[in-house]
Formats: C-alpha cells, sequence, structure tokens
C-alpha cells in the first residue's frame, strides 16, 4: 500500500544527441519513445514500464522532476488527503499529463524539488520477458544497468538561520509518504544537526535520499548493476567513452554501495552502484555517520572528502 | 578526439593543433588542442588552476573569461553563463575549445556554502 518505489526522473540536457548517447550507449537504457516536442523516453533492460528516465532538451543542466510509483490508484487519493491535511499544495493531474501515466499527484517537497505521483504507467515488459526468462538478454549495451535505483536531492541547510531542508524533507517524507529512515549522518560541535537522511520504501538500503547543501540541486541519480564484475565493467565502459568520472569504484560506508560517480554529458551526475548492501526491514535500527568519520561514510577506503564530489552539482528545479 | 566520444585512433588533423593557454593570474601554462576542452587539457596534464567539476557545462564551477585569444564553445547551462556574459568572454572551461592562443581569468569555483562546518556540502 502506498509508494512502492521510484518512478522516473525526468533530466535537463543541453545536447540530446550526446544525452542519447550517454543514457543508451554508456548506461546501456533502451530508447522507447520521443514526443513532438523532443522529450527521449529511456527504460533499462530489466524494468517493465516504458520509462526511468525522460531527457528533455533545454538550455540548462538540472532535474525537472522525480516521480515515484504507487501501489494502487486509490493510493493516489489516501496520499492527497494526506498532503493536504499536512498543510502542503498537491494538484492532481488527469491521465496522459504525466506523459504515458495514469492521473498523477503533482506537488512539491518542503526542499522545492517537484514530486510526481501515479500509480499507472504504460507497461512494455523487460528484455527477458516473464516465461522461463534468461538471466540477461544478448542485446546488452554499455554498463547493462538493471534499473533506475534512487536519487540524491541537495536540500538546502544553513542551521544559524534555523533552516534544515533535509530534516523538513525526512520529516514530510516519513510522516505523508510512509518512507522510513536508514541511515543518517549527524553533523556540527554536538551533533544536532542533520545533515543526510537516507529513505526507504521497501527493503533496499535507499528509494531517496536527501543530503544538506547551500541550495536545492540534483547531487545525483543512481542505477543498479549486479555485482563488483559489472562495476569494473561500467567504469571500462566510461573510459571507453571519455566519460567524465567523478569517483572510480569504490565502495560507501552509508548503503555499503559498490560505486561509480560520473557525469552525463550536460554534467547531471550519475551513479552506477552494485550490491544492496542489507535488508532494510521495517524494525531494522537507523544507523547514524558523525561528521568526524563523514569521509568513511562516503568513501569507506579513503576515509577522504574530495571537494568536486561535495561541491559540483546541478539545479534540482 | 571530442570529450564524451569513444576512443579510436585517427590521423592528426586541424583540430590536433597545439595552442599555448595561460592563466592571468598564476601565469600557469600549457597546450592544448583544438578538439580538446581548455579544462580537460589542463587536468590531463596534471595543471592546475581551473576548478574542475562536472566536464558537461552544468555545474558551473570552471568559469572562465577569455581575456586574449578565442574559443569555439559547446552548449553550456545558461544558470551559469548567459547569451550577454557569453557575447563578452565568459565560457566554461569544459565547453570552450582554443581557437588560437589564449589568455584567460579563473571566474568559477568551488561553492563552499554556509554550511562546509556541518561536514558536507
Amino acid at each position: 500500500m502506498g509508494v512502492m518505489r521510484i518512478g522516473h526522473i525526468n533530466l535537463r540536457v543541453l545536447d540530446m544527441q550526446a544525452a542519447l548517447r550517454h543514457y543508451r550507449d554508456v548506461l546501456g537504457m533502451v530508447p522507447t519513445d520521443e514526443d513532438h516536442k523532443g522529450n527521449v523516453y529511456l527504460k533499462c533492460w530489466d524494468e517493465w514500464d516504458k520509462y526511468s528516465v525522460m531527457l528533455s532538451p533545454a538550455d540548462r543542466a538540472g532535474m525537472n522532476h522525480v516521480a515515484y510509483k504507487v501501489e494502487r490508484d486509490s493510493d493516489l487519493d489516501d496520499i492527497k488527503a494526506r498532503i493536504r491535511d499536512y498543510g502542503r499544495e498537491v494538484e492532481e493531474l488527469a491521465p496522459g499529463e504525466l506523459p504515458y501515466c495514469g492521473r498523477a499527484l503533482r506537488f512539491k517537497m518542503p526542499s522545492g524539488h517537484l514530486m510526481y505521483l501515479y500509480a499507472d504507467k504504460e507497461f512494455v515488459g523487460t528484455s527477458v520477458g516473464t516465461l522461463n526468462p534468461d538471466p540477461w538478454p544478448d542485446d546488452i549495451r554499455g554498463a547493462g544497468a538493471h534499473w533506475l535505483d534512487h536519487v540524491l536531492l541537495l536540500c538546502e541547510l544553513n542551521p544559524e538561520a534555523g533552516v534544515n531542508k533535509v530534516v523538513e524533507n525526512e520529516t514530510f517524507f516519513r510522516d505523508v509518504l510512509g518512507f522510513r529512515l536508514t541511515e543518517q549522518l549527524m553533523a556540527g560541535p554536538d551533533k544536532s544537526v542533520k545533515a543526510l537522511a537516507f529513505m526507504t520504501v521497501s527493503i533496499k538500503p535507499h528509494d531517496i535520499a536527501f543530503v544538506g547543501g547551500p541550495c536545492n540541486g540534483l547531487h545525483h541519480c543512481s542505477f543498479f548493476l549486479e555485482d563488483w564484475g559489472d562495476v569494473l565493467r561500467a567504469a571500462d565502459v566510461m573510459g571507453k567513452n571519455r566519460v567524465k568520472m567523478d569517483v572510480t569504484p569504490q565502495r560507501h560506508g552509508i548503503t555499503r554501495g559498490k560505486t561509480i560517480y560520473f557525469f552525463d554529458p550536460s554534467g547531471n551526475r550519475n551513479e552506477t552502484f552494485a550490491g544492496l548492501g542489507y535488508a532494510a526491514y521495517p524494525d531494522m535500527p537507523v544507523i547514524t555517520w558523525t561528521d568526524d568519520q563523514i569521509g568513511s561514510a562516503i568513501f569507506y577506503h579513503t576515509g577522504e572528502i574530495h571537494e568536486a564530489f561535495t561541491a559540483v552539482y546541478t539545479e534540482g528545479y | 578526439m571530442a570529450d564524451g566520444e569513444p576512443r579510436q585512433s585517427m590521423p592528426a588533423q586541424d583540430g590536433a593543433r597545439l595552442h599555448r593557454i595561460t592563466l592571468r593570474e598564476t601565469g600557469e601554462s600549457y597546450a592544448c588542442a583544438g578538439d580538446r576542452s581548455l579544462l580537460k587539457a589542463m587536468v590531463a596534464l596534471g595543471r592546475r588552476g581551473i576548478p574542475s567539476g562536472c566536464h558537461g557545462g552544468g555545474c558551473g564551477v570552471c568559469k572562465i573569461r577569455v581575456l586574449e585569444g578565442s574559443v569555439r564553445c559547446e552548449a553550456m547551462s545558461r544558470s551559469h553563463v548567459s547569451v550577454e556574459e557569453q557575447a563578452t568572454g565568459y565560457a566554461l572551461a569544459c565547453r570552450a575549445y582554443p581557437l588560437s592562443d589564449v589568455v584567460l581569468e579563473v571566474v568559477g569555483g568551488m561553492r563552499k556554502g554556509l554550511t562546509r562546518r556541518y561536514g558536507l556540502l
């Protein structure tokens, strides 16, 4: 019941052909459609709905919106009422207004990021189907990402001014959308400032994450790979294609994910990662990191933060 | 070969002609081929001076102003370089390819928010 999983991200790109080469040939996504406005829709081979990435031509980079899928149509009514009771605005959209989806809810997170919820999206099926399927299809390109897994959003954090959009988002996602906190990073002199919140609505370590920053932004959107070998191979594919890599294969302390960070040709950061770390059942105790150990929390091997990772991002609105 | 294009061997063409890039503030200088962005050539040679971010024209940290010489620019996020700014020599180094020797000044930088003391961004 309620929100099930991430549905798609709508990214702005500066050069559609370059973006298509990246998401299709490097990540290995399958283009499924293009509309009259020039938006391009893609899915991963292991996904069944029509798209998990929607690329929109634009003159600035960043994220237009992120959408999550709910289990039942009636969940939309329940959640709409809960958002209103919480004192926030929400619009209901007719079927088709969110491309290839049924009716949808549109609202802003407390951080200002635009979010949609929908129950139905055009079904395409995975590349291996559902009847006696092979473990993987023969036409995998590039990194062969399995699915869009999560987004990490930059939220304004300015404790001196009393602003902490990480906590505001966490509270909204917990109380209204039914997400649970799995990991957090506490910062400041007395470790009282929550600067990172990882949240799940499944048993994955995270379905969405929020990180404090100077303003609203998109830190990255992440795609799932099966194992460490796939992570290495993905990095090889990126090397072959001269993709700008931010962080070569590494392990996160938070979530235990085996990761690569890199950028699409418009500068939107992507992640490919393997290993779901642990099963975040509803009774799993929350994991806490402290800012004196932030290097290890993010890059477990080196224990060091590098500047570009925390200071480089695109817009989230 | 341009950034983001698959690696391949090809004979040197006009695009491979080397130009001298000089950073006004530090005097740092390095060679950059016409088919390589000012930023990529700098980091590939292990040089420093222009902040290195997304290399895709999206994050804005590598903003520069061309003081002498000329560059060809690919698409840059208008959040960081407006049309007016571009007309007066501003560019993102990751999207700028030299057409001649270039002297530039660094304008951008890593954004350190108030929250840096809170460990992260």
